[in-house]
């Protein structure tokens, strides 16, 4: 076994790598980007080496920067974790001519399945089934729209060389084709730094079941049962569970078989997924998708119901070791589920949400894959994947109900997150029963996305800024007068359209009366019980809550669900006030605002041009999406930007100056 | 030093009768204050807000910080006079927060009469200038009112404390670093545009505000000219052009708001001249209505009052022993030190020498003086005239008069006679005095006054050699009595100025905490007193 073991990532899965090192006493060596200088992973390893700037190519991508790191820490092995360098065979040579292991398949392997069109050659070849498809480097839109017709439709766009969702694009219909395979190269190339796409025939109310396998490098090859990752939006896995709901034993058998065939063909080495698409409604069939050629994300379901430690299986195979377990030695037990913490904001299409964890409350008796911290400031450099909260229960419903209770138990104040999204999703029926697709939550999120009910969230936090203070009677703020009193006014900003007024009065007894918006007064209270936890008490009943304050925004946690509003300062409602004061033409503001944090890629009008409503401006990408800035009238407009600018949220990226006379 | 405690009991009937015939006059009080508070007839409330402008507290509430208290002086000023037609006299003023420092709001009412001045107004105008001027608080004007009120012209204009009395004030107030600053949010004419012309800065409201020495009719009449407001003085033309105002603001809320930006620039007051500390809640907290009977006639324990209005209830008494109708002491009121002086019966000679040696035991110290009036008056008749009352109640006059500390003035009860100069009274210069909605002052009691009219009028009678039945001198007493009752209410003396309000009892530690802040943030002169005779 080794002695010392870099791990080239960061994150919750640098933290999970880094706990096995501690527990089998290999010396661990962290790696980190200035944006990650006080993560928790650089604490929790023996050393740790600053690797370069915030962006991902000159840090957690930087082979070079990392080979030094390693041969500077004379570690042996390095392990890479999931996503940056975890599947570039490149890396893995680099590793290989520094005399260092690379705790991964080699680099033919990852060469092979990092190319979804040759894997699919590849295993077709060995008798595992693969969806249609086609594409292949160096192939024109003209050439890919002729061979789409082969493929068929509904179809689905990739670039070959990414993962995790990234770039894909569905088609339903051929003529959409053209516009698709444009936007889909810029985000490959973008992304990957090679625009290669390949066509595959979408499988309608398709299951996404993948197995996990261990190989040794003396060619045993084992399979550790699948896991169902059918809850996905956008192509991003958000709910996994092990087993599959679907399977029946035999067709769990021939699915791990098909997937130890696929890991032989590659002469595969160390732990790896094969991924299998698999149609609910004819299950017995499945579909070879790809092989992800490195640890999963959601390898800890596969851990609970295993009871093996996946990296510590990796570090051994890497070391040369034998694999210690036959197939016949898996055994599965119980049923294990996870979720997936995201800094999204699910009420606002899910955009990436950036700030300052203000306040942090991870659940207990479940296992938790966290790199979270309280001070900890969540920016749009890396993935907005928080943590994972991964609930092991006797069956799939204990499970379920375990992981429900765990994440109500879960506060994070300061950014928004999708844990009441992630609860919703669990109590939606079609999940408990076991009825999964990769389209559920497509199809099902305006019944699961339930907007909070701000009333309850609003009168505590109007409460807790009003806060009327023991001490001179000038500081109190309790808007005294001689005759009745005056009301305090706060104003909070929901979202950038929604402000609602709360007024807190207090006739000098008894507790204060607070009147949200038009809404009737009500008599609350609340009382601070330590530093973050209030109980309000209201309408006759007392709830806990957890407040927390960060420059006059105020979030609120409360069973399971979090609020957060921003207090409007009197200039903020003088310039919204003003803004009604004087017309402007039309009703459609005229400034376009990036609503996130990004990275313009592309600016499709100049300034002075003539534009139509609806007429795309400009596309700014961040995390794994662009969005298009749309003309919102007509008119000439400026911008003010140009690719490669980082812009802020809210950020005015384009105006336009309606024309003489225009309807908005 | 001691803790106060209450004898009050709950279950005694006097108790529950005073606590019911004060919570009535509290109700009564706090029914005037509303309606007062509605300002001009409902008519002119509505077109006022159907022009875009906030009504003048709204404006005030606007102006001071969110959750501001609000000191307010005098809202029912002109209550019961001319006709009741100008609640308030049609004025709003108080000290409130900007910017969590204390400032001095005047904000005309221009639902009442255009906002003109009526003489009661002028004299409520010039009492909050004063008390901006003895307290060094910045002064800020909300300007919206036509000038003078025409047909009471003779007494508005001409004299000392006349209209002219307010630009005056402005002017000296500057000159001892006072800022004053005006916000124009509706009219300004005539001896009105001296208001934001002599401010340190001025902000208009554009389309709103108008600054002119003589109106449109006026200047149509004198030379034949044909003018808007807006051409002659609005918002544009003294922003741009006549350089008469600094800020150009689009709606009231704007003009508050560069009203608060000012005030932001101000330099920072001066520290307390005492010692403040933490404040803390009396030992004693409820069952105030009940101890304070509301017939000034019925004596009971003023250290009942006192253990609810101090810190933790704590009295370090002063001479217990000794003329004990008048009670002295040294206490904490809101964390500032307190000298208390409060009646407990007729003032006697050795009560008054008592008085005046603690008044100076205060100003040694530099301890401010609180003033607990229910005084019937100094103790009359051959013994007391013979110990020279005269002379040792003139000492404690004396003291009063020319003590160089702060004093704060509660008529809790009587305020009658001489016993009114010597715990303080108008004329003494409190920097504030408040009443009790019970409370009753007047040279001497109604009876009192009558039975002294009739024995006078009894002896040129009789002197004549005539008859004067029971009959006709209760006939005679009866219009002196009412006479009186009338001119000795609070509401009376509350609507000519004679006091800055009436204040429900159990807000007297609140308001005197407010008070005490802002009378503390002006340095002690050097000790003066006059000669004491000896």
């Amino acid at each position: 076994m080794f002695t010392s073991v870099l791990v080239a990532n960061r994150g919750e899965i640098a933290c999970r790598v880094l706990e096995t090192l501690r527990a089998l006493g290999i010396r661990s060596v962290a790696v980190y980007s200035d944006a990650d200088a006080a993560a928790k992973h650089v604490g929790m390893a023996d050393v740790a080496v600053r690797i370069g700037p915030a962006s991902a190519a000159m840090s957690y991508l930087n082979i070079d920067a990392i080979i030094a790191a390693a041969k500077r820490e004379g570690v042996e092995a390095i392990h890479p974790g999931y996503g940056f360098l975890s599947e570039n065979a490149d890396f893995a040579r680099a590793c290989a001519n520094a005399g260092i292991v690379f705790v991964g398949p080699d680099a033919l392997a990852i060469d092979i399945m990092g190319d979804k069109i040759r894997a699919k050659e590849h295993v077709a070849q060995r008798g595992v089934s693969v969806t249609p498809g086609a594409g292949s480097a160096g192939m024109s839109d003209a050439e890919l729209i002729a061979a789409a017709k082969t493929v068929g439709v509904p179809l689905i766009i990739k670039p070959s060389a990414g993962g995790g969702g990234k770039g894909m694009t569905v088609v339903e219909d051929l003529e959409d084709l053209p516009a698709a395979l444009v936007a889909t190269r810029r985000v490959a190339l973008g992304a990957f730094g090679d625009d290669t796409l390949l066509l595959e025939r979408y499988v309608s109310e398709p299951r996404h079941i993948e197995v996990q396998v261990l190989a040794d490098a003396h060619g045993a090859v084992i399979h550790l049962g699948e896991r169902e990752c059918s809850l996905q939006r956008r192509h991003q896995k958000i709910i996994e569970e092990a087993p599959s709901p679907l399977l029946s034993a035999e067709q769990r058998r021939r699915m791990g078989e098909a997937a130890c065939e696929v890991a032989r063909s590659v002469d595969y080495r160390g732990a790896g997924t094969v991924e299998f698409l698999v149609s609910a409604a004819a299950p017995d069939e499945f579909f070879f998708m790809e092989m992800n050629t490195r640890l999963q994300v959601e390898h800890p379901v596969t851990e609970l119901v295993t009871g093996l430690d996946l990296v510590e299986q990796q570090l051994r195979i890497a070391a040369g070791e034998p694999l210690g377990i036959a197939q016949s030695d898996i055994i599965l037990t119980g049923h294990a589920i996870e979720a997936r913490l995201y800094s999204e904001d699910p009420a606002r299409g899910f955009l990436p949400s950036t700030g300052t964890v203000l306040h942090l409350e991870q659940p207990s008796g479940v296992r938790v894959d966290s790199s979270l911290f309280e001070g900890q400031v969540i920016t749009a450099d890396y993935d907005p994947m928080l943590a994972k909260i991964i609930a092991h229960g006797a069956d799939r419903d204990e499970a379920i109900r375990l992981l429900d209770a765990a994440l109500a138990d879960t506060v994070v104040l300061g950014v928004r997150t999708n844990v009441a999204f992630l609860r919703s999703l669990l109590a939606d029926e079609e999940v408990r029963a076991g009825r999964l697709d990769t389209g559920l939550i497509a199809r099902r999120e305006g019944d699961i996305l339930k907007p909070v009910d701000p009333h309850d969230f609003l009168v505590a936090a109007a409460l807790f800024v009003h806060g009327v203070q023991a001490g001179s009677p000038w500081q109190r703020a309790d808007g005294w007068r001689l005759g009745a009193h005056r009301p305090s006014r706060y104003s909070f900003r929901l979202d950038a359209d929604t402000a609602v007024d709360a007024c807190v009065s207090n006739s000098g007894v008894g507790d204060d009366t607070v009147t949200v918006g038009d809404t009737d007064p009500q008599g609350a209270r609340l009382r601070q019980q330590n530093q973050r936890a209030h109980r309000l008490e209201l309408d006759g009943t007392t709830t806990t809550l957890t407040i927390a304050e960060h420059l006059g925004h105020i979030w609120i946690a409360a069973n399971g669900t979090t609020w957060d509003g921003q207090l409007r300062d009197r200039a903020a409602q003088l310039a919204d006030h003003r803004a009604t004061l004087t017309r402007v033409a039309g009703a459609a503001n005229p400034d376009i605002r990036s609503p996130m944090p990004g990275t313009v890629v592309a600016v499709e009008a100049a300034t002075g041009d003539s534009v139509g409503i609806g007429q795309l401006l400009v596309t700014i990408e961040a995390m794994k999406m662009e969005h298009k800035m749309l003309a919102s009238l007509a008119g000439v407009v400026t911008i003010d930007v140009h690719p490669g600018d980082l812009v802020a949220l809210d950020q005015v990226v384009a105006s336009i100056s309606p024309h003489e006379g225009a309807a908005a | 030093m001691e803790t106060l405690s209450t004898r009050a009991d709950r279950s005694d009937h006097a108790f529950r009768d005073n606590d019911s015939a004060q919570r009535a006059l509290v109700a009564e009080l706090k029914e005037r204050l509303a309606t007062a508070a509605l300002g001009g007839p409902a008519k002119s409330r509505e077109r006022h807000v159907a022009r875009g402008k906030l009504l003048p507290r709204e404006r005030v509430d606007q102006l001071l910080d969110v959750g501001s208290p609000f000191l307010e002086i005098a809202p029912l000023a002109a209550n019961g006079v001319y006709g009741d037609e100008a609640p308030g006299a049609g004025v709003v003023a108080g000290i409130g927060l900007v910017h969590g420092r204390p400032v001095l709001v005047i904000s005309n009412d221009a639902t009442v009469k255009g906002g003109t001045y009526f003489p009661l107004t002028v004299k409520k105008h010039l009492r909050a200038q004063e008390i901006a001027f003895e307290n060094r608080l910045p002064c800020i004007y909300l300007v919206d009112s036509g000038g003078a009120y025409l047909p009471m012209q003779d007494e508005v204009f001409p004299d000392r404390d006349h209209f002219g009395r307010i630009f005056f004030n402005q002017a000296r107030m500057s000159a001892a670093r006072i800022p004053q600053i005006a916000s124009v949010m509706g009219s300004c004419t005539a001896g009105g545009a001296y208001v934001p012309a002599m401010s340190d800065q001025t902000v208009i409201v554009r389309n709103q505000g108008t600054i002119f020495l003589g109106g449109p009719p006026l200047v149509k009449a004198a030379i034949g000219e044909i003018v808007t407001a807006e051409e002659l003085g609005g918002g544009d033309l003294h922003a741009r052009v006549s350089g008469v105002v600094d800020h150009l603001a689009d709606d009231d809320e704007h003009a508050l708001e560069i009203v608060r930006d000012i005030v932001a620039t101000l330099p920072k007051p001066a520290e307390p001249a005492w010692d403040v500390i933490e404040t803390r809640d009396p030992a004693v907290t409820d069952g105030l209505y009940g101890v304070v009977p509301t017939d000034v006639q019925s004596p009971y324990d003023v250290r009942e009052v006192i253990a609810r209005l101090v810190d933790a209830s704590e009295f370090a008494e002063f001479k217990s022993e000794y003329g004990t109708t008048l009670v002295t002491g040294f206490a904490r009121l809101h964390g500032h030190p307190i000298g208390i002086v409060a009646n407990n019966g007729v003032l006697f000679s050795e009560s008054a020498l008592k008085g005046a040696h603690f008044i100076e035991l205060c100003d040694q110290r530099g301890i401010p003086l609180l003033f607990l009036q229910n005084i019937s008056g100094f103790m009359v008749g051959r013994e007391a005239e013979a110990q020279g009352i005269a002379r040792n109640g003139a000492k404690m006059v004396t003291a009063v008069a020319t003590t160089r500390v702060p004093k704060l003035t509660v008529v809790i009860g009587g305020s009658f006679g001489a016993g009114n100069y010597s715990m303080c009274g108008r004329a003494y210069d409190p920097r504030f005095l408040w009443m009790w909605p019970a409370s009753r002052v007047s040279v001497m009691g109604g009876p009192q006054a009558a039975s002294v009219l009739s024995t006078i009028r009894r002896e040129q009678i009789e002197g004549r050699g005539d008859e004067w039945s029971a009959a006709d001198e209760a006939a005679f007493s009866a219009p002196i009595r009412d006479q009186y009752e009338t001119q000795g209410s609070p509401y009376y003396s509350t609507a000519r100025l004679w006091d800055d309000g009436i204040i429900d009892p159990a807000d007297t530690r609140t308001i005197l905490g407010l008070a005490l802040d802002v009378v503390a943030a002006v340095p002690l002169p050097d000790p003066a007193f006059g000669l004491f005779r000896m």
